[in-house]
């Protein structure tokens, strides 16, 4: 632990800082290596104080593939950091990195945009369709997933920094697992509410009501697909308008 | 009714920002078209009227995830030109939701123009990957790091000019008069309803319950308002 501790608070808070930019130059080559190597930059730099020729070695081999949920790389690039800190072979830093790239990307996947973001964003349109201000529910929808986001950046960083190759042990310790089962249970609820509530306007008729239920059903039949229905749907309603509106 | 200078000019910063909130900067998901067309509604001065566009669109891009390399439709720029042109065209209100149908069909065109616009930065994100044999200086890391960031809030700013310009010339175009606006109202509200109860799928077989006791609260609620 005592090799960390050259890792100030300083250099903390402008790696922390610079995570949030992790994805700026993606590419279809090294994925987010350049933004990896770009969160570490200030980590090297004090690591290879006045050894210019170690850190240009140190910063070229980070830019190489990396990949990982952006909010979670935070995690690798703390443990990188404490490895490089401790002088450990760049060999066993370029397998640790291989071996946490994958389960960093599905956990952060799975939890974050498949579970966590439809159901802040599906809070925020509920309440704007139950009558709420519009900024009510932006800022609702905000705060709930930015809760989320930016715990799990500086959670991620500090434990990297605290447990290196541990990181592994650690991650299975997170109830990540549970936490994302928590948030598609109230996301369905906040799904189920808003269809409804967008279903029947005020002072809506019988009609309106079994119209939004049989739209929600093909909506669950659909998927993703919705997407492209709902494309048609409003092409043909907007040509049959014009023909209409001409008649 | 069409967004002034000094707006379409705030409307191009914002579809900037939110271009890189997308994927490059931040991710706070101020980019969600929810959000998103209510900044470029209260760049006109009315974000209510924003955030209408921005449910639409919402709705039909819950489902829309941006997993690993995936190709995915881009939302923030376009919802921010869409939210924006169409507050601005409803000053006065007219053909409400004529305008809406026609800003939502430009919207999802625009985000596909977004998603392939993105696959292109990053075929051209490239040449500023990998590293020389004898590595590379911080300040070589954070120029090879930064351009990308400033060519992204460019081709977001761009695409989100491009929004206002195809709207406002539609809107221009389009006579709407004599158009049947509840019939196309009721398609776009069954859209939404369709697109926000597809998010079930995202959540899973087993949540089915959850989502009919949300739905009966909804239907109570909106029962007694």
């Amino acid at each position: 632990m005592a090799e960390v501790t050259e890792l100030g608070a300083g250099v903390r808070r402008r790696m922390l800082l610079r995570s949030f930019a992790v994805q700026g130059s993606w590419n279809y080559q090294t994925l987010i290596g350049t933004g990896l190597a770009f969160i570490l930059s200030p980590a090297l730099r004090r690591v290879h104080a006045g050894d210019d020729e170690a850190l240009r070695r140190a910063l070229g081999r980070h830019t190489e593939l990396f990949n990982s949920h952006p909010y979670l790389a935070a995690v690798a690039a703390g443990a990188i950091a404490r490895l490089e800190a401790e002088r450990v072979p760049p060999e066993t830093v370029a397998r640790f990195k291989a071996a946490v790239r994958g389960s960093l990307g599905t956990l952060g996947d799975r939890l974050v945009w498949l579970m966590w973001r439809p159901m802040s964003v599906l809070l925020g349109v509920s309440l704007v369709l139950a009558g709420a201000a519009w900024w009510v529910g932006a800022l609702a929808f905000l705060l709930v997933f930015n809760a989320l986001h930016l715990w799990m950046r500086a959670w991620g960083l500090r434990t990297g920094l605290r447990d290196g190759l541990r990181i592994g042990g650690t991650l299975r310790g997170v109830p990540f697992q549970r936490m994302g089962d928590r948030a598609a249970q109230a996301g369905a609820l906040l799904a189920g509410l808003a269809a409804a509530l967008a279903a029947a306007p005020k002072g809506s008729h019988a009609w309106e009501w079994a119209a939004g239920a049989a739209a929600a059903v093909l909506g669950v039949a659909l998927g993703r697909r919705v997407r492209a229905a709902a494309a048609v749907a409003m092409v043909v309603a907007l040509i049959a308008g014009l023909v209409l509106a001409r008649t | 009714m069409i967004p002034t200078a000094a707006q379409t000019a705030v409307l191009a910063l914002l579809g900037g920002l939110v271009a890189l909130d997308g994927t490059s900067v931040g991710q706070f998901m101020v980019s969600r078209p929810f959000v998103a067309a209510a900044l470029g509604g209260l760049a006109v001065g009315r974000p209510m009227l924003g955030i209408q566009a921005g449910i639409v669109l919402e709705a039909l891009h819950l489902a829309v995830l941006p997993v690993g390399a995936a190709k995915y439709p881009e939302g923030g720029p376009a919802s921010v030109a869409v939210g924006g042109v169409f507050a601005a065209s409803q000053s006065p209100p007219v053909a409400a939701s004529a305008t809406l149908l026609v800003a939502v069909l430009v919207a999802l065109a625009l985000e596909w123009v977004g998603g392939y616009s993105v696959e292109r930065m990053r075929q051209f994100n490239v040449r500023f990957a990998g590293s020389p044999p004898e590595g590379v200086t911080p300040r070589e890391v954070a120029r090879r790091h930064l351009t990308p960031v400033a060519v992204d809030f460019a081709r977001g700013a761009v695409l989100t000019l491009v929004g206002v310009g195809v709207l406002d010339l539609l809107l221009g175009t389009i006579d709407f008069s004599g158009f049947p606006e509840i019939a196309v109202g009721t398609v776009v509200r069954l859209a939404v309803v369709a697109g926000v109860a597809s998010a079930l799928r995202l959540f899973g077989r087993g949540n089915y319950p959850f989502f009919l006791a949300g739905a009966a609260a909804g239907a109570a609620v909106a029962w007694l308002r």
